[in-house]
């Protein structure tokens, strides 16, 4: 639920009541002086709660991730989880093509054998995570790629401690591949810890 | 019968110009357009093919790596040719010289990169070049020698396509048997344990959990089947969709065999 509500949605709704307590506290003629002081108090401190609460809210919502690709380094896709529905996409063949973009990159630009670790298009950012044996590519479309990436290390480095021998000699039955999911999901959620 | 899904990545590779592009074209899902072998070096595309062993349908799905098969850029074809599970050899009939790299130079590169990994070896333009042609022969007979199994295609008459993935396919699958049949499990008795078997078996062949379940609530509304007191017109109707879906998802073949063995449990069923 906390993922649903826009933090545009709560500074908006925040302003409207502070507006309104306002335009009541100044507008409206109290009785006597101590009942406006009071007012004037309890809109202060509404107000206060309200900027705290947005902070805190904005700290803690996660960072939404779209998708995620779990694959080989070779390329291999060996899970797909997406939010949206996108069906003239091929995650298979897609997966593969993001392998071959960043082995041309490696391959063009730097000798010493580095990695491809970002793309940006637009208003996606397509974070990489390399293991010895897996490689996820997260995709995200929120404005805080920073507060993904120790997870997305987090996430791959618990993968490959769990299912790395494991993938490394996967044949491609996907039966062979082992309970990924688990972490995964962890992961989409935009909040994996250990 | 059991039912696998099996991933294998091929490379394609020859030298330039043999036809290798074309060959695939009209046979495999293309996504992306022929021009990123030029420019990044390597195109992905898939091919779906279906192994029926005993008790066993295998599917296999091939992603396919074409590699721009100009010799001097070594270093992203070693990339892309890396985890290369099969690898199809192509090489020009009209140009006899093809035919001849295939062994000394990229067969050589693939057992550097990868071993020894299921190849085929393929002489493409039988449209323009006679099937008896000397270049013909010297494949054939290379192939022989190696071991490797050939073929003479046309990407032009679309003749051999589809065997070069079959017998690829064949080949990549060979060790892959049906799992020991395991005890006898106990039938399922009463109609709504049969539904039950039949929603886990649907969801557990569909592979996403969540589009699988989705796919059965609406089935089962359709078809008006009430969940806590099914009927069995009602249960068969929705066995119907669930083969539909399964038709799309998986094969047409594996969707009829689930098809009839829901509807014999239904029939047989208490209740």
């Amino acid at each position: 639920m906390e993922q649903d509500i826009r933090i545009e949605t709560l500074i908006i709704m925040s302003v409207a009541i502070f507006a309104v307590l306002a335009v009541v506290a100044f507008v409206v003629p109290f009785e006597d002086q101590e009942t406006k002081l009071f007012f004037i108090a309890v809109v202060a401190a509404l107000t206060g709660i309200n900027v705290v609460g947005l902070f805190m809210v904005w700290r803690s919502s996660p960072t939404i991730v779209d998708e995620v690709f779990l694959m080989t380094p070779t390329g291999m896709l060996l899970k797909h989880y997406t939010r949206r529905l996108r069906p003239d996409q091929d995650e298979d063949i897609l997966a593969g093509m993001l392998t071959a973009v960043q082995n041309f990159i490696r391959d063009s630009f730097d000798e010493a054998g580095g990695r491809l670790n970002e793309i940006r298009f637009e208003n996606y950012d397509i974070l990489i995570s390399h293991g010895k044996s897996i490689v996820i590519a997260a995709i995200i479309s929120t404005k805080k790629p920073e507060r993904l990436r120790d997870q997305l290390k987090t996430a791959t480095a618990d993968l490959e401690a769990e299912f790395g021998d494991r993938i490394a000699k996967w044949t491609g039955d996907k039966k062979d591949l082992g309970d990924v999911d688990v972490i995964m999901k962890r992961f989409l959620s935009g909040k994996y810890r250990r | 019968m059991e039912l696998r899904e099996i991933l294998k990545k091929i490379v394609l590779l020859g030298d330039g110009g043999v036809g290798k592009t074309s060959l695939i074209a009209r046979y495999v899902v293309n996504k992306f357009d022929d021009k990123y072998i030029a420019t990044i070096g390597t195109k992905v595309s898939k091919k779906d093919i279906q192994v029926v062993k005993p008790n066993l349908i295998v599917n296999l799905r091939m992603m396919i790596w074409d590699i721009l098969g100009q010799k001097e850029y070594s270093k992203i074809r070693t990339s892309s040719l890396s985890g290369a599970q099969g690898v199809i050899l192509v090489a020009d009939l009209s140009r006899p010289e093809t035919v001849n790299n295939l062994q000394s130079f990229w067969l050589k590169e693939v057992q550097q990169v990868v071993g020894k990994v299921p190849t085929v070896m393929v002489g493409n333009k039988t449209d323009m070049v006679d099937k008896g042609s000397m270049a013909a022969t010297i494949l054939e007979s290379t192939g022989q020698k190696l071991g490797i199994p050939t073929l003479l295609s046309s990407a032009k008459t679309g003749e051999n396509v589809e065997e070069m993935f079959l017998t690829l396919g064949d080949i990549l699958v060979a060790d892959v048997v049906a799992a020991q049949p395991r005890a006898k499990e106990k039938a399922p008795q009463t109609l709504a344990e049969v539904v039950d078997f039949i929603i886990q078996d649907f969801c557990a062949q569909y592979g996403d959990l969540e589009k699988a379940m989705l796919i059965v609530q609406h089935q089962f509304e359709d078809a008006g089947v009430d969940i806590r007191r099914p009927s069995k017109e009602a249960v068969l109707q929705a066995l119907d969709g669930l083969a539909k879906a399964e038709e799309l998802s998986l094969t047409k073949s594996v969707a009829r065999v689930n098809l009839e063995e829901r509807q014999r449990m239904v029939i047989l069923s208490k209740g």
